[in-house]
C-alpha cells in the first residue's frame, strides 16, 4: 500500500526548546551538545531528588531536633521523626516520577522515570514503617507505656492519628501488591486499581503531618515548605495526568476514520482530527490512547504513531495513524473499531525520539510490531544521506510490517536497509537469523561504525536485550543505545 | 471563720435565696437569685417549687439506688435476691455507665467494692444533680446553684443578666471551717460543675488502688457533674498517675492535696 | 557523567544538612537550667556543658520518671513523666542556690515543642510551668493542663472571698450542721 508522504511540516515548538526544523543533518556537534544539555538536566534531577530528602531532614535539624536528644526515649522519637520525613519525601518523589512531567520525560524518559519510581517503593515503605514503630516506642517509653498501649493511646487520644494508621495500612497494601511476585497472580486491572489507593494513602497521611508534633505547626517556616512541596506535587499530578490529556483530547477532536488490515492480525487505525501540527515530529514517542466505545474506554493503549500526521485541510486537519497487532485481551477489540469512535489521547511520552540523539549517525533495529514506531522516527529524525542504517527483523517478509513504506523512505533519504528474515540463530547473536550468523555476519557487518551511532532498538523484550548486548560489545556506549522498556 | 458571701453586695436588685433538704445521707441545697422588687413573694414560692422538684428527683433515685435502704433495688441486688439482667433498665444503664468510667479511668474508679457489692453511689449522686439541673432548666430557671453534699452544679449567674460567674470555695482538708481557694463556675468558663472527693469527712469510703494513699482530697471542676465527681474519686484512688491522665484526657481543672498539706494544681486553680 | 551527578547530589545534600544543623544549634542557645537542686543546694550530677546534647541521666529526661527521693526534679515537671517524650534538660553550671526563673530547653512532645519554666527559690524548685509554644487545637489543652505544685498564699486564699457555695468532701447531715455551707445557706434562707 502506498501512503501519501507529504514533506515533514516543521514541528510547532510549543515549549520554546530548540527544535530541529528539517530532516537534514544539523550543524556539526549539535547532537553532542543536545546530549550534554540533557545530561546536565539529568544531573540536576539527581541533585534535586537527593537534596529534597536532605532538606526534609534538615527541616527537623533546623528546628533544633538533634540537640535535644538526651535519653533513649528521645532517641527513638528523633529517629522516628526523621524516618517519617525522609519516607514522605520519597513518597512525594515517587508521585512526581509518575506524574509524567515533561521535564523529567524528555530528560530520562518515561520508562526510566517509572523504573526509579518502582525502586523507591520499598525504601519508602520501610522508612514509613520505621517512622511508626520508632515513634510508638519513643512516645511509649516517655510515658511508661508499652508500644501496643501507646499505639492505642495515639489512635484514641490524638486527633488525625487514626487516619495515619489507615494510611499505613493502605501503603502496605499498595507496595505488597506491586511486588512482582504478587503482581503476577492478579490481572493488570486489579493491580492498577489497588495502586490507585496510593492517592488515598497519601491523602490520609497528610492531616497528621500538619497537626501532630510541633515541626509543622502553624507559624513555622517548615510548615510553608512542607505545604509547598505537597501542593506542588498534587498540582503536577492533576495538571499533567488529568488536565493536559483532557485539553489535548478536546484540542485534537480525534475520531476513528478507518481500520485497515496490514497483515494477518495487524491493522492500521487511522484517526481524523485537527491541529495535528502539534503532534508532528513525535515519531518514536508513544501516546496513550483510549477509544471511547462501550467496554473499551477504560482500557489504555500505549501506541506510537507509525507515521507522521498527514495534513489534508486548514487548521492543520488531517489524519494520524497507529499500527497495532492483536495481542489478545484488550487489543482484539481494536480490530473491530467502528468509524467515528471518539478517541482520547495522552502524551506524547517517551525518549525514543530525536531528543535522545547524541551523534550524527543513526541505526534503527526493529522486530515485529516494534518496527512501526521506528517507521515514524525514520520519517523525521535528522541525518545526512549515508549516515543511517535500518535493520528489520521478522520471521518472514510478511512480518516486516510497513516494509514497503520503509523501503520508500530509505530510498528517499539515502538509508541503508536490511531485511533480516528467517528462523532465529541458535548459537551466538540470537537476535539475528540463523542464516546470517552461519554466514559469519554480526552487527558490525551491517553497521561497521555502530560504535559512533545512536542505536534505536524496538521489539520484544528478550530479543531487544540481545541486540543491546551485541551493540555494547561492538563498542556502542550505553548513552547511545535507545530502547523503551514497556514492562509497566 | 471565713467570710462568706454577702448576698446584698454587688449591683442588682436580686438576692440569693436558698432552700435545703436531706437526702442520700447528706444535705442538698438549691440557691437561686430572687428578684424581690419585681417578684417578691412569688419568687420565694418559685424557689420552693423548684426545690420540691429537685427533692422528689433525689428521693426517687435514692429509693432505687441506696444501699442504706434495705428495700431498694440496689440492696436487693447486693443480697442476691435480684440478678442484674432482671434489674430495671435504669439500674442497668447506670451500671453500664459506671463500667464505662471504670474503663476510662483504667480501674481507678470502679463500682465494685472489694467485698463484691455493687456500689453505684459514686455515679448516682452526680447523676441526680445532673438530672435535677435539667429539670430546673426545663422549668425555665436559668440561674441557680445546686450543691449536693459538696458537689456543685450551676447555671447562669448569681446576678442574672451578667456574666458574673458563681464562685465555689474549696474546703481546706486540714480545717474544714477554712477555705483554701475558690473557683469560678459558669460565666465565661465551660466548667459549670465542681466536685470534691476525699477521706476527710465521711470516713474512708474510697477504696484505694495500690497502697499509696497519695491524695487526701481532690477537687475537680468540669463541664458536667458526673465527670467531675468520678474523676475526683478516681484521682483519690489512683494518685498522681490518674491525675495526669485526667488532666491530659479531659477538659478539667484539678486541685489535689496530699497528706502533708502540699498541693498540686492544674492551671485552672493556679492564681492568675 | 553519572559520577558528576552523584557527587553533586552528595555535596548538595551534605550542604543542606549542615545548614539545617547550624540553624538548629542556634535555636536552642538559651537556657541555663538548674537541672537538679537538692536541699543542700548543689547542682545536679550532670554538669555537661552546652545545650543538652548527651547530658547524663541524673535529674534529666522525662523518660526516667520524675522526682527521685533526693528531690531533684526533671524539667518535665515534678508531677510525673507522662506526656512528654524524652529530652529536656540542659545542665546548669554554677547557680547552686540561685533564685529566679529559668527557661529550660525545648522538649519534644507529641503535641509539639514545649518549653518549661522553672522557678527556684533558695535552691528549691518551687514551680514548674510549661510555656505554650504550639497552640494546635485541643492538644494545647492537654499539654498545658499539667498539674504543678501549688503553694498556699494570700493570693490563693483571696480567691475564696465572696463565694456562694462550698465544695468539700461529702459530709453527713450531722456534720453539715457545723459546716461552712450551712452558714452560707443560713444567710440565704
Amino acid at each position: 500500500m502506498n501512503t501519501q508522504l507529504l514533506p515533514a511540516v516543521p514541528a510547532a515548538s510549543s515549549s520554546g526548546r530548540p527544535e530541529l526544523s528539517s530532516t537534514k543533518r544539523p550543524a556539526r556537534g549539535w547532537f553532542a551538545r543536545q546530549y550534554r544539555r540533557r545530561m546536565l538536566r539529568a544531573d540536576l534531577l539527581t541533585v534535586i531528588a537527593w537534596a529534597s530528602v536532605a532538606a526534609a531532614v534538615a527541616l527537623w535539624l533546623a528546628d533544633g531536633g538533634a540537640t535535644n536528644i538526651s535519653s533513649p526515649a528521645a532517641l527513638f522519637t528523633a529517629a522516628g521523626i526523621v524516618a517519617g520525613l525522609a519516607g514522605m519525601d520519597l513518597v512525594l518523589l515517587m508521585l512526581l516520577l509518575a506524574a509524567r512531567i515533561p521535564f523529567i520525560d524528555r530528560t530520562i524518559g518515561h520508562d526510566r522515570a517509572l523504573e526509579f519510581h518502582g525502586k523507591l517503593g520499598k525504601p519508602s515503605l520501610y522508612l514509613l514503617l520505621a517512622h511508626g514503630l520508632l515513634l510508638v516506642i519513643g512516645y511509649g517509653m516517655a510515658e511508661g507505656l508499652d508500644p501496643v498501649s501507646e499505639s492505642i493511646n495515639l489512635w484514641v487520644q490524638v486527633p488525625d492519628m487514626w487516619l495515619a494508621f489507615v494510611s499505613m495500612a493502605l501503603f502496605i497494601a499498595v507496595v505488597v501488591t506491586s511486588l512482582v511476585a504478587v503482581r503476577r497472580r492478579f490481572p493488570y486491572e486489579f493491580w492498577y486499581v489497588v495502586h490507585l489507593l496510593t492517592y488515598a494513602a497519601v491523602a490520609t497521611s497528610i492531616p497528621h503531618q500538619f497537626s501532630v508534633g510541633g515541626l509543622f505547626a502553624a507559624g513555622t517556616w517548615q510548615r510553608w515548605y512542607w505545604l509547598a512541596i505537597c501542593i506542588y506535587t498534587g498540582s503536577a499530578l492533576v495538571y499533567f495526568r488529568i488536565l493536559e490529556p483532557v485539553l489535548a483530547t478536546a484540542r485534537h477532536q480525534l475520531t476513528v476514520a478507518r481500520v485497515e488490515s496490514v497483515a494477518p492480525g495487524v491493522v492500521n487505525i487511522v484517526m481524523r482530527g485537527r491541529k495535528l501540527d502539534q503532534l508532528a515530529g513525535t515519531g518514536g514517542r508513544f501516546f496513550i490512547w483510549r477509544f471511547l466505545a462501550p467496554g473499551m474506554w477504560w482500557h489504555p493503549h500505549p501506541f506510537s504513531l507509525s507515521a507522521e500526521p498527514v495534513f489534508t485541510g486548514p487548521d492543520s486537519q488531517g489524519t494520524l495513524r497507529v499500527t497495532v497487532r492483536n495481542l489478545g485481551n484488550g487489543s482484539a477489540q481494536l480490530l473491530r473499531l467502528r468509524k467515528g469512535t471518539k478517541v482520547a489521547l495522552e502524551g506524547p511520552y517517551g525518549l525514543l525520539s530525536t531528543a535522545a540523539r547524541t551523534t550524527n549517525k543513526v541505526v534503527m533495529i526493529g522486530a515485529g510490531i516494534g518496527i512501526t514506531p521506528l517507521r515514524a522516527l525514520l520519517e523525521t529524525t535528522p541525518f545526512a544521506p549515508g549516515e543511517a542504517t535500518v535493520l528489520l527483523r521478522g520471521h518472514t517478509e510478511g512480518e516486516l510490517y510497513l516494509g514497503s513504506e520503509i523501503l520508500d523512505l530509505c530510498q528517499a533519504r539515502g538509508v541503508r536497509l536490511f531485511h533480516l528474515t528467517g528462523p532465529r540463530s541458535r548459537t551466538k547473536s540470537p537476535w539475528l537469523p540463523e542464516d546470517a550468523v552461519r554466514n559469519g555476519y554480526s552487527l558490525t557487518s551491517y553497521v561497521p561504525d555502530v560504535a559512533d551511532a545512536d542505536v534505536y532498538v524496538c521489539g520484544p523484550a528478550a530479543w531487544a536485550a540481545n541486540v543491546i548486548a551485541d551493540a555494547g560489545k561492538a563498542g556502542a556506549p550505553e548513552e547511545q543505545i535507545h530502547h523503551e522498556r514497556f514492562n509497566w | 471563720m471565713q467570710r462568706t458571701s454577702n448576698p446584698l453586695v454587688g449591683a442588682g436588685k436580686t438576692i440569693l435565696k436558698a432552700r435545703t433538704f436531706e437526702c442520700m445521707g447528706t444535705v442538698i441545697g438549691l440557691t437561686m437569685p430572687v428578684d424581690f422588687l419585681t417578684e417578691g413573694q412569688p419568687g420565694l414560692v418559685e424557689l420552693a417549687a423548684a426545690t420540691a422538684v429537685v427533692e422528689r428527683l433525689f428521693h426517687e433515685l435514692d429509693e432505687t439506688f441506696s444501699l442504706y435502704r434495705p428495700d431498694s433495688e440496689a440492696s436487693r441486688l447486693a443480697r442476691g435476691e435480684l440478678k442484674l439482667p432482671q434489674a430495671s433498665a435504669r439500674m442497668r444503664e447506670r451500671y453500664a455507665e459506671a463500667h464505662e468510667w471504670r474503663l476510662r479511668t483504667e480501674g481507678a474508679f470502679t463500682p465494685e467494692r472489694p467485698d463484691g457489692v455493687l456500689d453505684l453511689s459514686g455515679i448516682i449522686k452526680g447523676h441526680a444533680i445532673g438530672e435535677a439541673g435539667t429539670s430546673l432548666l426545663a422549668l425555665g430557671r436559668g440561674d441557680w446553684c445546686l450543691n449536693a453534699g459538696g458537689d456543685v452544679l450551676v447555671s447562669g449567674s448569681p446576678h442574672p443578666g451578667t456574666a458574673e460567674p458563681w464562685k465555689a470555695g474549696i474546703v481546706d482538708s486540714a480545717d474544714r471551717r477554712t477555705l483554701i481557694t475558690g473557683y469560678a463556675l459558669g460565666g465565661n468558663s465551660p466548667h459549670t460543675a465542681i466536685a470534691t472527693s476525699g477521706s476527710a469527712e465521711r470516713g474512708e469510703h474510697i477504696w484505694r488502688v495500690g497502697s499509696s494513699a497519695e491524695f487526701i482530697q481532690v477537687t475537680v471542676a468540669a463541664a458536667d457533674i458526673v465527670t467531675a465527681d468520678v474523676l475526683a474519686t478516681a484521682i483519690v484512688a489512683g494518685g498522681t498517675r490518674m491525675l495526669d491522665r485526667a488532666a491530659g484526657g479531659w477538659d478539667v481543672a484539678v486541685l489535689a492535696i496530699r497528706a502533708d498539706g502540699s498541693m498540686l494544681a492544674t492551671p485552672g486553680f493556679q492564681p492568675a | 557523567m553519572k559520577l558528576r551527578g552523584t557527587v553533586a547530589a552528595a555535596l548538595a545534600s551534605a550542604g543542606i544538612l549542615l545548614a539545617g544543623w547550624q540553624t538548629g544549634t542556634q535555636v536552642n542557645g538559651i537556657s541555663t537550667v538548674a537541672s537538679s537542686t537538692t536541699a543542700t543546694g548543689t547542682t545536679g550530677a550532670t554538669g555537661s556543658g552546652s545545650s543538652g546534647a548527651g547530658s547524663s541521666g541524673a535529674g534529666s529526661s522525662g523518660a526516667a520518671g520524675s522526682s527521685g527521693p533526693t528531690g531533684s526534679s526533671s524539667t518535665s515537671g515534678s508531677s510525673g513523666s507522662s506526656g512528654t517524650s524524652g529530652s529536656s534538660s540542659s545542665s546548669g553550671s554554677g547557680s547552686s542556690s540561685g533564685s529566679g526563673t529559668y527557661k529550660g530547653n525545648t522538649v519534644q512532645t507529641r503535641f509539639g515543642p514545649v518549653q518549661v519554666q522553672i522557678t527556684v527559690a533558695n535552691g528549691k524548685i518551687t514551680d514548674v510551668t510549661a510555656l505554650q509554644l504550639t497552640n494546635t487545637d485541643g492538644k494545647s489543652i492537654q499539654i498545658s493542663n499539667r498539674a504543678a505544685p501549688l503553694l498556699r498564699s494570700k493570693v490563693l486564699a483571696a480567691q475564696s472571698a465572696n463565694v456562694q457555695t462550698v465544695s468539700g468532701a461529702t459530709i453527713t447531715s450531722n456534720a453539715y450542721l457545723t459546716s461552712l455551707q450551712a452558714a452560707i445557706d443560713a444567710a440565704n434562707l
